[in-house]
């Protein structure tokens, strides 16, 4: 009988309870989808810089057990506000307590427990679509990366399982102390808006002070290191708490001073909407901007990496191949790169201790040296007059020159008389430079893969070569960038389901205050413009704060990242881009909910 | 549908001006064809006539809701023509539909359906903000209407902070801002104590007398009823029987209704 009325519950309750479970799906499927990665040691000193694997993963467990924690507690005061009725009633036909806390515990850790399975399920199919689709962009190698983890399945499903426990304990014990008559009336209540304007005033300060400490704890990542993202971490979650809960207190009150505004049509009870439950919102606003700057900062970091490898390879080489004295598989997969920029042979001859250049050669096309440098790269141009003072420089560059089945020489300039009277065979070098490295990988790699079978492994040609050292930065970098990406869709996944939650389990009170509405003659277009207003304003504001955020704490990657700032428009457009597409299906959802499309079908009481 | 509405010729007392509300032959089926179907009305036929104040009483079941849902345009009825200040309401549909529940009618509910996120000022100046309405030109018509119904001094509370009877009023206050042709009541006093039930009837009346407001209530109470000048009984979705104030006192006339329930439900 108990099982019965507790799973009763869920069935008679099931739109509601769909919202509330796939919120807590995703939730855990993100979990798991962290976990996967987070638990997979291998995975992880294949793929990452050895140094930062720890600290990365470290500080984003953290955060995912932090903000699954808030999204589980508001999952669970949203379960406890559609049943508390239930109970009530149950508790004034004679149910005792003892059977209602059972009644609750049964409930609470059915969805708990659900939820996880589903969710671990579901994240196993994002891990492989996302992890694999990720890998194959980067280039990465997918060296034990693993769908089904059992460790990551062990703790999500261990974590769910404690936080819904505690939760329905919680849960048990708050109902159990409130009377039954305050439970039988749960009803709205207003809020009024009398906040003093000095408390705004130290609200609004504090809130200043609070982001100002964050924002100089990043900058000074450098110092401080773990501490400041610490610091920044408490700093900015306060700040942007305190921010919320004075600016749009005062925003609003302002908007509603504004008679001329206010007045018309349905702007007066729009802004009451919002005032109504801005303490109901401030808490989520503020999760919220946290999550969108994660998700944001994330992906620009994951982009920002990702463009730093053909960079970064492009810094140590100008030349996108070097070939010497090739034989025909190798030359026929050097001819098939495609957008040559500038393609010149040399020809070279050598002695037991030296490789010569034709000084008349390198006066006609200089070789090209890339400098290493912060900012957009720098090409030394040298020829035979310069030769000698920029040998010992780029030596390394200069290697991919040596003749292969020799090795070992020095590199010389001699004057074309010279080099025509010393009587040794001629071996051509070819290089290419190359519009797009990237563009080229395919070909390149098979370039590389005839040049290890001509050449062997270890000569020092392979081993200069552009793609080489484009393979090296690969493996350090492509882990920080996909761990990016992979970080910024699960936090965006995560923004995305607790927002949306907030607005949807709210919408069944308003139900009421749509349909009044209706009844009174307010037109349905302006109804959805509503709508559209006060979602749009819980969506715009934790947006811009987040914007913020993100351009404050890129910061903290001056030191890894070429130009943190350099690239913002790809990552933040496609990131609202879809924060716009998760808005509008958001209101699409609301709109089915609190809208009556035919009024007149069931009005019928 | 039945769409030649307005065309009949008018009956009644005064054949010189149009009726208010003109109800002709509605019906009203539940249930799908070939399902198991339930007739709630089954062909009613009344006028109101401007000015008028009227009264539909009825058993629980009997109609009357649905036969003011349908009156009100929050439902349409399955035949017939209902034509409020002779226009064909069936006929309204979206925008046209909503503007002509904001203009030309008016409600109260027995359950106040005030938005308990706005203040009483708010709530009563909605209706004039929706039809864009200058601020102060609807603070001049707020003031007036809650000094006609005694709320002036509670313009700026919420809905939660104010009694039942103040709610009602509020409500009837946001009813009556528009001025519409017609003010509809489903069992006002329902939710109300008897002494707020009886000012609120006392208002009403007041309003229909001086003010010449029309206004159609629907309830089962006889009290409620008495204050009307013409009451119709509703049964099984017929009026069955009518009955009018006439010069009797209103002690008189309650007494007549109480009987004629007696009688009728019978």
């Amino acid at each position: 009988m108990l099982r019965k009325l507790a799973l009763g519950g869920i069935r008679s309750r099931f739109r509601d309870y769909a919202v509330l479970f796939s919120g807590l799906v995703i939730g855990s499927a993100v979990f798991y989808m962290f976990l996967s990665l987070a638990t997979n040691k291998a995975f992880l000193t294949a793929n990452t810089m050895v140094g930062m694997t720890s600290f990365i993963f470290g500080f984003g467990e953290l955060l995912l057990v932090i903000i699954t924690t808030v999204y589980i507690v508001y999952a669970n005061s949203f379960l406890m506000s559609m049943r508390q009725r239930d109970y009530a009633m149950f508790m004034m036909l004679g149910a005792k307590s003892r059977k209602i806390a059972q009644l609750i515990f049964i409930e609470t850790v059915t969805v708990g427990i659900l939820a996880a399975v589903v969710g671990i399920v579901f994240g196993m199919g994002l891990t492989g679509v996302a992890g694999h689709a990720l890998m194959a962009q980067l280039h990465a190698p997918a060296t034990h990366f693993a769908v089904a983890w059992p460790p990551a399945i062990f703790w999500t499903f261990a974590f769910f399982l404690v936080m819904f426990v505690v939760g329905a304990l919680i849960n048990a014990h708050k109902l159990l102390k409130t009377p039954l008559l305050a439970l039988l009336h749960a009803a709205t209540t207003p809020n009024r808006l009398k906040a003093k304007p000095w408390t705004l005033a130290v609200q609004a300060a504090a809130a200043l002070v609070l982001l100002a400490i964050g924002y100089w704890a990043m900058s000074q990542f450098a110092k401080l290191v773990l501490m400041g993202v610490a610091i920044a971490l408490v700093t900015i979650v306060l700040g942007s708490y305190f921010l919320f809960n004075s600016l749009l207190v005062w925003l609003i009150g302002l908007l509603k001073k504004r008679k001329r505004f206010a007045a018309k049509g349905l702007h007066t009870f729009t802004l009451s909407q919002l005032s109504f439950r801005i303490r109901d919102y401030t808490r989520i606003l503020a999760v919220v901007s946290i999550l969108f700057a994660l998700a944001l900062g994330a992906i620009t970091v994951g982009l920002g990496f990702e463009r730093d490898i053909p960079d970064l390879a492009a810094k140590q080489n100008a030349y996108d191949a070097v070939v010497v004295a090739p034989n025909q598989a190798t030359l026929a997969q050097a001819r098939r790169l495609t957008g040559v920029v500038a393609q010149v042979n040399y020809h070279l001859k050598s002695d037991a201790k030296h490789f010569y250049f034709n000084a008349a050669e390198l006066d006609r096309d200089p070789l090209m040296f890339a400098r290493f440098s912060h900012g957009p790269t720098k090409y030394t141009k040298v020829t035979a007059a310069n030769f000698a003072k920029n040998a010992g420089e780029y030596a390394s560059q200069l290697d991919q020159f040596q003749p292969k089945q020799i090795g070992g020489r020095q590199p010389a300039v001699l004057s074309a008389a010279a080099f025509a009277k010393l009587d040794r065979p001629v071996q051509i070098a070819h290089t290419w430079r190359l519009k797009d490295f990237t563009a080229n990988y395919d070909q390149l790699a098979a370039l590389n893969k005839a040049m290890i079978k001509q050449y062997g492994k270890q000569s020092s040609a392979v081993y200069g070569q552009k793609f080489t050292y484009y393979a090296m930065v690969n493996g350090a970098f492509s882990g920080m960038a996909f761990m990016g990406f992979f970080l910024g869709i699960a936090f965006l996944a995560m923004l995305a389901s607790t927002l949306m939650f907030k607005i949807l389990s709210g919408a069944s009170y308003d139900q009421s205050r749509y349909l009044m509405l209706q009844k009174i003659g307010v037109r349905p277009a302006l109804l959805r413009r509503s709508v559209r207003q006060e979602i749009g304003a819980l969506f715009l504001f934790p947006g811009l704060l987040g914007i913020t955020h993100v351009l404050f704490g890129l910061k903290m990657f001056v030191g890894l990242l070429q130009e943190p700032y350099g690239h913002l428009a790809l990552p933040f457009g496609l990131f609202l881009i879809l924060y716009g597409v998760y808005y509008v299906l958001t209101v699409w959802l609301y709109e089915r909910i609190v809208i009556r499309q035919d009024l007149a079908a069931d009005s019928q009481q | 549908m039945d769409k030649t509405g307005h065309n009949y010729p008018i009956g009644g007392i005064n054949m010189a001006e149009q009726p208010v509300v003109s109800v002709k032959n509605v019906t009203k089926t539940y249930g799908k064809r070939g399902e198991k179907q339930y007739q709630a009305l089954k062909g009613i036929t009344f006028d109101v006539q401007p000015g008028e104040f009227v009264g539909i009483m009825g058993a629980s079941g009997s109609g009357k809701t649905t036969l003011l849902n349908i009156l009100s345009t929050l439902d349409r009825p399955t035949a017939g023509s209902v034509a409020i200040n002779g226009q064909d309401v069936t006929a309204l549909r979206g925008n046209q539909l909503a503007d002509f529940r904001a203009k030309r009618v008016g409600f109260i509910f027995q359950d106040f359906n005030l938005l308990e996120n706005l203040t009483a000022r708010e709530n009563i100046a909605l209706p004039l903000a929706l039809q864009n309405v200058k601020s102060a030109a609807q603070q001049a018509a707020v003031t007036q209407i809650a000094q006609t119904l005694g709320i002036a001094a509670v313009l700026d509370h919420y809905p939660t902070e104010l009694s039942g009877g103040q709610k009602q009023r509020v409500a009837a206050a946001r009813a009556l801002v528009q001025q519409p042709a017609i003010l509809f009541g489903d069992e006002p006093t329902g939710a109300l104590d008897s002494q707020s039930a009886r000012e609120l009837l006392n208002t009403m009346a007041q309003l229909n007398a001086q003010q010449h407001v029309s206004i159609l209530l629907v309830t089962h109470d006889p009290f409620s009823a008495s204050y009307a000048q013409r009451i119709l009984f509703i049964k099984d979705g017929q009026i069955g029987q009518e009955l009018v104030h006439g010069e009797k006192t209103q002690e008189q006339f309650y007494q007549e209704i109480l009987t004629t329930l007696g009688t009728f439900q019978q």
